[in-house]
């Protein structure tokens, strides 16, 4: 066990529900009976729609009456573009639901796919897939810091933010094959083991990136213009969001320590060791320091899991569902035979439907499936938390001011491919 | 506001704060690469666009026209034509991939039974003209050259 972060961002005051209730209430008396309503539309290609998301403000002056989200522009059918192809092939879809965290939503869509075929994957995969999750959330949490710190003026900040997550990026080349399009998982395991040299690299970005962290902390914490912009803006109760479905790290930022690593663990959550991180305040400056701190416990989590690695296979020996391993099929013919069986016929799936969620780094990311025994998915469902969390635009943004939009927009993280799918 | 605070916001401090971390960074060395000067070099994973490889004594083509890549291709891009010799094998006739529709998932290469098509290092693939992207047979043979060094297995 790695020792705890000195680094680590300490927690702020920690309010009730109903002190924070009481300040949300106090931003919302911003708004008067008798507005004068001016109706304008705020994207769909607004530079801080992190995509392309339209909003219909309702504007009394600078305070916003009323929000009416509207997504879809950026629907590409993947729900029903995943009828037509068999189980294996709809791995590469998933990637392309959130291109920052695409392993999260391979391992998911697998997870999903496993419990349906009763499938048991080796340990040593658990591990590979624990850590892979980790690398998507502390890639996803640096590049979110400096997109929100931009949409809050400084946009140098951006930039070097994404130096830090090239690092990951490097990390996800050697492990992968891709940058942003891993395609990594596979059903009943992870498609490769750790090449040679990565745990060297990895426990070098992992020296890396706290440092650089605490620097970047130091920057903005103490900051007049952050803390302005961000203290008591977009106030967001646990209420609210056991309402309209907020999860991640916007529910934890608002005191509630649901955490699906927890809760329901999934790949090897259960065998290591880690807190949740929670925060009370329930503002944007929450969310900040939340995601900081899991930064934090993302690193302890990785270097638990390159410590803790079993030997062993990746993927699961099982003829009726899973593509054998490439180096297999070269050598021997049952699993060339296997490699053909599986590719023209697919797996061989059992009747039924199956719900399987797992968190990502925005939140509760779940597949639905239902089979109805051929090797095509009768339907897919994705239920992204992006998708929520644009929903939460109305009450989130009721009563704050228009220059605040940014910022709380970004503060929930959200991302449109993975909204419209 | 205490003194502090004071001081802080006559010497504008954040700024200065700031200004000297970017001080920093200015004399320190460059991250960025400059790309058509210098190259980056990708891992031996690195899954760029596809190649054919040949036996490098008989010079013959791995592929036996077998159609699991075409069949696996999540996007559909790859087109096998193949035709039976008079002594009973199978020949390739045609093997065109269309690359504006590769997701570059590099399934094709992990069916592959013979080790055949494989994914290589070649990322400059740019191009003016849509007809560049139909990878054609004799592209993909040529294009063995960027294959990386070692065989993946995984
Ligand atoms: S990389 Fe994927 S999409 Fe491209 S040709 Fe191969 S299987 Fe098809
Ligand atoms: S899978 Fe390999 S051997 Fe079969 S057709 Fe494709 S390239 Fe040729």
């Amino acid at each position: 066990m790695s020792a705890p972060l000195e680094e680590k961002v300490e927690q702020r005051t920690r309010p009730t529900l109903e002190e924070l209730k009481e300040r949300k209430a106090r931003n919302r008396q911003r708004v008067s009976d008798n507005a004068e309503v001016m109706t304008i539309s705020m994207g769909p290609h607004h530079p801080s729609t992190h995509g392309v998301f339209r909003m219909d403000l309702d504007l009394d002056g600078e305070v916003i009456v009323d929000v009416r989200p509207e997504v879809g522009n950026l629907h590409r059918g993947m729900e029903k573009l995943a009828e037509s192809k068999t189980y294996h092939q709809i791995i590469p879809l998933t990637d392309r639901l959130h291109y920052v965290v695409s392993f999260s939503q391979n391992e998911g869509y697998c997870e999903a796919v496993e419990k349906l075929m009763g499938i048991e994957v080796p340990e040593r995969a658990k591990y590979i897939r624990s850590m892979c999750h980790e690398m998507c959330r502390i890639a996803n949490h640096i590049i979110w810091l400096g997109f929100l710190v931009m949409d809050l003026g400084a946009i140098t900040f951006q930039q070097i933010t994404f130096r830090e997550r090239e690092y990951i990026m490097d990390l996800w080349e050697m492990l992968t094959g891709a940058r942003l399009t891993h395609s990594f998982a596979r059903i009943g395991g992870v498609a490769k083991d750790i090449p040679d040299g990565f745990r060297e690299k990895m426990a070098a970005a992992l020296e890396v990136i706290p440092k650089r962290m605490a620097e970047y902390d130091r920057l903005i914490r103490n900051n007049r213009i952050f803390l302005a912009r961000g203290k008591d803006v977009g106030i967001f109760t646990s209420e609210d969001c056991a309402a309209w479905r907020v999860t991640g790290p916007t529910l934890r930022a608002a005191g509630c320590p649901r955490d699906l690593r927890k809760d329901e663990p999934f790949a090897a959550y259960d065998q290591l060791d880690f807190n949740v991180c929670v925060e009370y305040e329930a503002d944007v400056i929450a969310r900040y320091v939340l995601r900081m701190n899991e930064i934090y416990e993302s690193i302890k989590i990785i270097k638990q899991c390159l410590d803790e690695m079993p030997d062993g296979p990746v993927i699961a020996e099982d003829a009726f569902h899973v593509i054998p391993p490439k180096k297999d099929v070269l050598r021997s013919s049952a699993a060339m035979i296997q490699d053909f069986v599986q590719v023209f016929r697919g797996p061989q799936v059992p009747k039924g439907e199956v719900y399987k969620a797992v968190e990502t780094s925005q939140g509760e990311l779940a597949f639905y499936i239902v089979s109805d025994g051929s090797p095509k998915p009768q339907r897919l469902r994705i239920t992204t938390p992006c998708f929520y969390h644009c929903q939460a635009m109305q009450p989130l943004l009721q009563g704050e001011m228009l220059a605040d939009i940014v910022g709380i927009f970004c503060g929930v993280d959200v991302c449109l491919g993975s909204c419209d799918r | 506001m205490g003194l502090i605070d004071i001081i802080k916001k006559a010497t504008f401090f954040e700024i200065l704060q700031g200004m000297s971390v970017t001080g920093k960074y200015a004399a320190s060395k460059k991250f960025t690469i400059e790309y058509p000067k210098e190259k980056s070099i990708p891992y031996p994973r690195f899954r760029g666009s596809q190649a054919l490889l040949a036996d490098p004594v008989t010079g013959e083509l791995n592929c036996d026209a077998c159609h699991l890549c075409e069949t696996i291709c999540p996007s559909q891009c790859i087109t096998i034509e193949s035709s039976e010799t008079p002594d009973g094998k199978k020949s390739l006739d045609e093997f065109t991939i269309d690359l504006s529709r590769c997701v570059f998932c590099g399934f094709c290469e992990e069916v592959c039974p013979r080790a055949a098509i494989v994914m290589t290092a070649n990322y400059e693939l740019a191009s003016y003209d849509k007809r560049d992207f139909i990878l054609t047979k004799e592209w993909l043979i040529a294009n063995a050259v960027h294959a990386h060094k070692e065989l993946k297995g995984r």
